[in-house]
């Protein structure tokens, strides 16, 4: 599948941090395989930021657990593959994912209030990232003056490295996280929806403080979140899921500005916005696809106010509709007309 | 740290005087005062009777006769014993006191030890043919009816298979003009135990920072072996040895028939609480940060399943009082609750209040260590 210009990248080095290609994984349940992650192709450059967003169980931590080689038993990548830094993961062992996870691919939890062990203080936990990851494993004073200057760097106070996590706030919790993610000097920091559990200053505070630190360090990252307005100012590109697929890919600024496929639209403009002018437009109808049988063809078409016959029977792929912006829609042309600017 | 320990041994004395409350007002509503016991006993000379009645202050008014009661309890002094007169209760308490804690101790230990250990690791294998064989024969053991098990475990390994004496403490032939008392031969049994268990605290506190983890493992228990090899050493350079053997081999039996029903209870709520454990989000945490999974076994969930599993403790305390009670009488071993039974039965009453009055002590004792130990392994306790 992969296009002789791609071979040629991958042969000279490319600019890519990480390089999805066809990845398609699925649990296995007793109702049948959950086809939560399909045909997902995408590439990450260094240094740049990417938003994942969509409905809940479209599969977005499945990408993320994915790319970090931590899926559970029932778990299994079909085909496909993912390189990063021009290494391939896929295939490799359980010993061999665990020693790059955290080294090449950090992760900020969904719901990391609870990511810290009550029983260990939180130096003492990132102390354990460092001691199985660094070559050689340096000492305590060491690993304990790297955390310190991590902890100024998301702003907390070195002194709290010897407290236990119930002495700190959410926030204090999640920027220890963000310290901990640093810790080993990855080359990717997945966060999934890093800052739900808490309140809207301290999301706006943690997030500028993230974006400030990868500027200054230069780590490329996925955003995950349902937050799409946090997603617009903080990546350089978007991606957008929908049951298992990604249905449009491209520039953060310009998917954002004109969306071409029609759930994409469907989404953007669901969430209302303060600024720009109020727009009318057919709402989001229908439940999310199920994923163990989903719908032939196009998985959006039974909500899709676009659908024709073809989208039933046929399975659109990517195509390019503009430089670096790719959509999944037969009809991907007609996708404006929805989107009917109102008073 | 010691403003707690002060507070809890304040509530425990409140609570031991409550319990000793409690056993008086029981003893009250008996018909006829405690002395109308022995009042038909002819070995007992008049004399005595009189003294007897002064000293546990019935000639007094109730609640004269109540705080000597208490008052005595706390000097240790719990009466003179009707069946062994004139023997003090306190004196035949004590001597028995060091067999029942060897009996509770040994046995909780190790059905904790065992227990934790097995339960980590059918948890950890979930839905394996060993986690169903273990779950089912702990079933089997948490809910079988223990007398009838303790008597099955004597029938088996000592009356068929002859591995274990029958039951006592020592083998009276043995100890035939032997140079020694039971008691002291069993006193340096303990002191060596001790010593060895302190020996293996420190080797574990000292080794605590190697990191890797398989030397750390091998050199442990290397080192725990050249430690038990010593002790060996010193029992076959001791005149002491064959009395001591005749002893130990007298514990075995009691000693696994109880544990067996802990280690039983222990596995399978530490199964559950592992279970529940290895849900939690620093479970994915630990995971995602890429240390060896034996380390999120033991170091992430493991030392969590840990803290409702010490609770249990406590609640357990009951269950292993009944047990022990049951254990001595079954295998006859001469320790607190064997001569509680037996008073009870004979209705000597300083002996079985004495001997109840222990047991809350002791029980008391535990739920303390319990708690403290509770500080050490949640610091969420420890600092607020
Ligand atoms: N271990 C699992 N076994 C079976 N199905 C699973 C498992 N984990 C997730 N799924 C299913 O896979 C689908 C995708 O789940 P996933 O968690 O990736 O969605 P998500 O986009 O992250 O959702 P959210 O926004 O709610 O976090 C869902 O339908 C979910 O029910
Ligand atoms: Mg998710």
């Amino acid at each position: 599948m992969t296009s002789p210009s791609a071979s040629a990248d991958t042969l000279l080095g490319t600019d890519n941090i990480l390089e999805v290609d066809d990845l398609t994984m699925y649990y296995k349940t007793r109702g049948g395989y959950v086809k939560a992650v399909e045909d997902i192709t995408f590439d990450l450059g260094k240094q740049t930021a990417l938003g994942l967003v969509g409905e809940s169980g479209c599969g977005k931590t499945s990408v993320a657990m994915s790319l970090m080689g931590l899926l559970p038993g029932n778990a299994e990548i079909n085909k496909g593959s993912i390189r990063l830094d021009g290494d391939e993961l896929v295939g490799l062992t359980r010993e061999e994912l665990r020693e790059r996870r955290w080294r090449d691919i950090a992760m900020v939890f969904q719901g990391a209030m609870n990511a810290w062990n009550p029983v260990y203080t939180v130096g003492d936990q990132i102390r354990e990232a460092i001691r199985y990851h660094w070559e050689p494993a340096p000492s305590v004073e060491v690993a304990n003056a790297r955390i310190a200057e991590l902890f100024e760097l998301v702003g907390l106070a070195p002194a709290m490295l010897e407290r236990y996590p119930h002495e700190f706030s959410g926030g204090m919790r999640q920027r220890a996280v963000i310290a901990m993610a640093l810790s080993c000097d990855p080359k990717l920091i997945i966060a999934d929806e890093p800052t739900t559990a808490l309140d809207v200053i301290v999301q706006e505070q943690i997030l500028k403080e993230l974006k400030k630190i990868q500027d200054d360090l230069g780590m490329a990252i996925i955003y995950i979140s349902h937050d799409i307005a946090v997603i617009a100012e903080v990546t350089e590109q978007i991606g957008i899921m929908y049951a298992g697929r990604l249905v449009e890919l491209g520039p953060t600024p310009e998917v954002f500005a004109d969306p071409r496929h029609p759930y994409g639209l469907l989404l953007l403009r669901s969430t209302p916005s303060i600024k720009g002018p109020r727009r009318k437009l057919a709402p989001l109808v229908g439940e999310p696809a199920d994923l163990v049988n989903p719908p032939p063809g196009c998985r959006f078409h039974p909500r899709c106010p676009l659908a024709e016959e073809r989208c039933a029977q046929e399975t659109p792929v990517m195509e390019e509709v503009s430089p670096g912006h790719q959509v999944a829609c037969f009809y991907w042309e007609r996708t404006a007309e929805l989107d009917i600017e109102g008073v | 740290m010691l403003k707690f320990i002060g507070r809890r041994l304040l509530q425990m004395a409140f609570l031991f005087v409550l319990f000793l409350t409690i056993l008086f007002f029981l003893l009250q509503a008996q018909p006829g005062d405690i002395s109308s016991q022995f009042v038909g006993n002819p070995e007992i000379p008049p004399e005595a009777k009189e003294i007897l009645r002064e000293r546990l202050g019935l000639n007094e008014s109730l609640w004269g006769q109540y705080t000597t009661f208490i008052i005595n309890f706390f000097k240790l002094d719990f009466g003179v014993s009707f069946t062994e007169y004139p023997r003090e209760v306190s004196d035949i308490l004590l001597s028995r006191l060091p067999r029942t804690v060897v009996l509770f101790l040994t046995a909780t230990l190790l059905a904790y030890w065992m227990g934790f250990a097995t339960g980590k690791l059918v948890a950890w294998r979930r839905n394996t043919k060993l986690e169903h064989v273990v779950t089912v024969t702990g079933i089997f053991l948490y809910t079988v009816f223990y007398p009838w098990f303790a008597i099955m475990m004597l029938w088996i390994f000592a009356a068929n298979l002859g591995w274990f004496p029958v039951g006592k403490f020592i083998t009276p032939s043995v100890w035939n003009n032997a140079p020694f008392e039971a008691n002291q031969v069993f006193n340096r049994m303990i002191v060596v135990a001790v010593l060895f268990a302190l020996f293996v605290g420190v080797v574990w506190y000292l080794t605590r920072r190697i990191g890797d983890l398989d030397r750390r493992k091998w050199l442990r228990r290397g080192i725990a072996a050249g430690g038990l090899v010593v002790v060996a050493f010193y029992w076959m350079g001791s005149d002491m040895r064959t009395y001591a053997a005749d002893i130990a081999h007298h514990t075995v039996l009691p000693v696994v028939t109880l544990a067996l029903v802990f280690f039983a209870q222990i596995t399978l709520l530490t199964r559950s609480s592992m279970l529940e454990t290895l849900r939690e989000d620093y479970i994915l945490t630990a995971r995602a940060k890429g240390i060896p999974e034996r380390v999120v076994r033991d170091r992430h969930a493991a030392r969590n399943a840990l803290l409702p599993v010490t609770t249990s403790f406590v609640l357990a305390l009951a269950a292993v009082i009944g047990g022990g009670i049951v254990t001595e009488s079954i295998f006859s071993w001469p320790g607190i609750g064997l001569a509680l039974l037996n008073a009870v039965l004979v209705e000597d009453i300083p002996l079985a209040i004495g001997g109840l009055a222990l047991i809350g002590l002791l029980s008391l004792v535990g739920h303390l260590i319990v708690d403290i130990l509770y500080t050490f392994l949640d610091p969420r306790i420890r600092y607020s």
